[in-house]
């Protein structure tokens, strides 16, 4: 048994994340009650990203920090390639720096929006988060990534789509900050599909027709019975496997999940305005981020967005935004991409 | 702050890990107060008072894990619920490890 109150002096929380990923069960359960206090006493450090900050002269240019985290759990890890330095060898620092850099490039060339506060904010990842760490998250400051368990999961930064999906989460923080349950959380989750997956078609040069649809399509290991985490065209089928289920994302408003699990099923719900989403991309045709991805952006940064608002109050803004920017014919064809999965239209 | 009511034989704990890319992962175990001992059942409730200050109105924000603690009991004759939601980077090991592997020491 550690001795108690012999040394009262501060403990490096760098030590306390050593012990919580690395130490028994007491030693861990202690170590994170200190942290969680330490957290409490420290001053706001600011947002990872901040350290290496350069002035930025020119809207538009790209500043990426990535970090690594070494199989721990502690934020952001170290700095490993900065804006501009040559590739590291390690192949997720070089996917987190190559697709941040992508999805930053989708943004500003389609809709002219700089980086995740369209200010210009640099762009943090960390890589090799935790020990076979089975996701990839958006943590308000920076977007972190695992390296996947192996057996069911590869390393997260393979996918292009996820990692434009995590930073669509600081997007719409900044936009809408539509709130993360219920429907609006449904359509959280819904929108960093939309833009992640239409970040991979931009970069493939897929056009509605030609493009699969799919979300985390590279992230599964050959050992899995599935193409991807969700499926945008087809919601329910990505996957039917021993180990992860039976895909169970509804795709119509008549099959609508009704559960206190997932926030409100914020990641079983999205299927329904997915579906919309792709409905709309192939009716309007061509390359689907230059109208139905214009029309679904233009709805995220409309202050008319409440925070809280469900299918119905977000499909209408669609259909206004569709008609403002596009015209009847456009608008029509996101009204009846709506109405082909339940939600009606006012 | 959330309190924990008296936990008799006919409580129940649902414990899951959800929220994140991987959400279908979430693992629920139910653990029935009626199959747990006075020494097992003392340190579950321990562990949930713990976890009362853990708990965040946004947990799973950004794709975040969470553990949802369900505790199903009986209060004044009726059937009550309290949820908390502990945010993975605060979650005690004990409660991982309970959700993990069912065992509480």
């Amino acid at each position: 048994m550690p001795s108690q109150g012999l040394h009262p002096g501060f403990i490096p929380p760098y030590i306390l994340h050593r012990l919580i990923d690395h130490g028994s069960e007491w030693q861990r359960s202690r170590a994170l009650n200190t942290l969680s206090h330490v957290r409490q006493l420290l001053p706001n450090p600011g947002k990872p990203g901040q350290a290496p900050v350069v002035e930025k002269a020119v809207p538009g240019t790209l500043q990426r920090n990535v970090y690594d985290a070494h199989q721990l759990t502690v934020l952001p890890g170290a700095l490993v390639r900065v804006e501009g330095q040559r590739a590291s060898g390690d192949a997720a620092v070089d996917e987190a720096y190559d697709a941040l850099g992508a999805t930053h490039d989708f943004f500003w060339q389609v809709f002219g929006r700089d980086s995740i506060d369209n200010r210009g904010l640099p762009l943090a990842g960390t890589v090799h988060y935790g020990e076979g760490y089975d996701n990839a998250f958006w943590n308000g400051a920076q977007m972190v990534f695992g390296d996947g368990d192996g057996e069911v999961f590869q390393r997260f930064t393979r996918s292009l789509d996820v990692v434009a999906h995590e930073l669509t989460h600081g997007i719409i923080e900044s936009e809408a900050g539509l709130v993360y349950r219920n429907q609006s959380g449904a359509l959280n989750e819904s929108i960093s599909d939309v833009f992640g997956v239409l970040t991979r078609q931009y970069v493939l040069k897929h056009n509605a027709e030609t493009a699969d649809w799919l979300i985390g399509a590279d992230l599964l290991t050959d050992k899995v019975k599935g193409k991807g985490l969700r499926s945008m065209s087809h919601p329910g089928t990505a996957y039917d496997d021993p180990v992860l289920g039976k895909d169970p994302q509804p795709a119509h408003m008549r099959d609508f999940i009704v559960t206190q699990d997932d926030n409100g099923g914020v990641h079983l719900n999205s299927g329904i305005p997915n579906r919309a989403f792709y409905l709309a991309a192939m009716a309007l045709g061509g390359s689907a981020w230059e109208q139905a991805g214009q029309i679904w952006y233009d709805t995220l940064c409309d202050n008319k967005l409440d925070n809280d608002t469900d299918f119905q109050g977000f499909a209408t803004l669609t259909v206004e935004h569709a008609r403002e920017r596009f015209g009847a014919t456009q608008a029509a064809a996101v009204h009846k991409a709506w109405a082909g999965v339940g939600v009606d239209v006012t | 702050m959330k309190k924990l009511p008296p936990l008799g034989n006919d409580a129940t704990v649902r414990l899951s890990r959800q929220g994140g890319v991987t959400a279908m992962l979430s693992r629920p175990r139910e653990i029935e107060f009626a199959q747990c001992n006075l020494d097992e059942r003392e340190q579950i409730c321990s562990l949930l008072n713990g976890c009362l200050p853990l708990t965040s109105a946004d947990s799973g924000r950004g794709d975040q894990r969470f553990y949802q603690i369900e505790v199903r009991f009986r209060q004044d004759d009726r059937d009550d619920q309290l949820m908390l939601q502990v945010p993975e980077d605060q979650a005690p090991g004990e409660l991982v490890r309970l959700w993990d592997k069912g065992q509480v020491s």
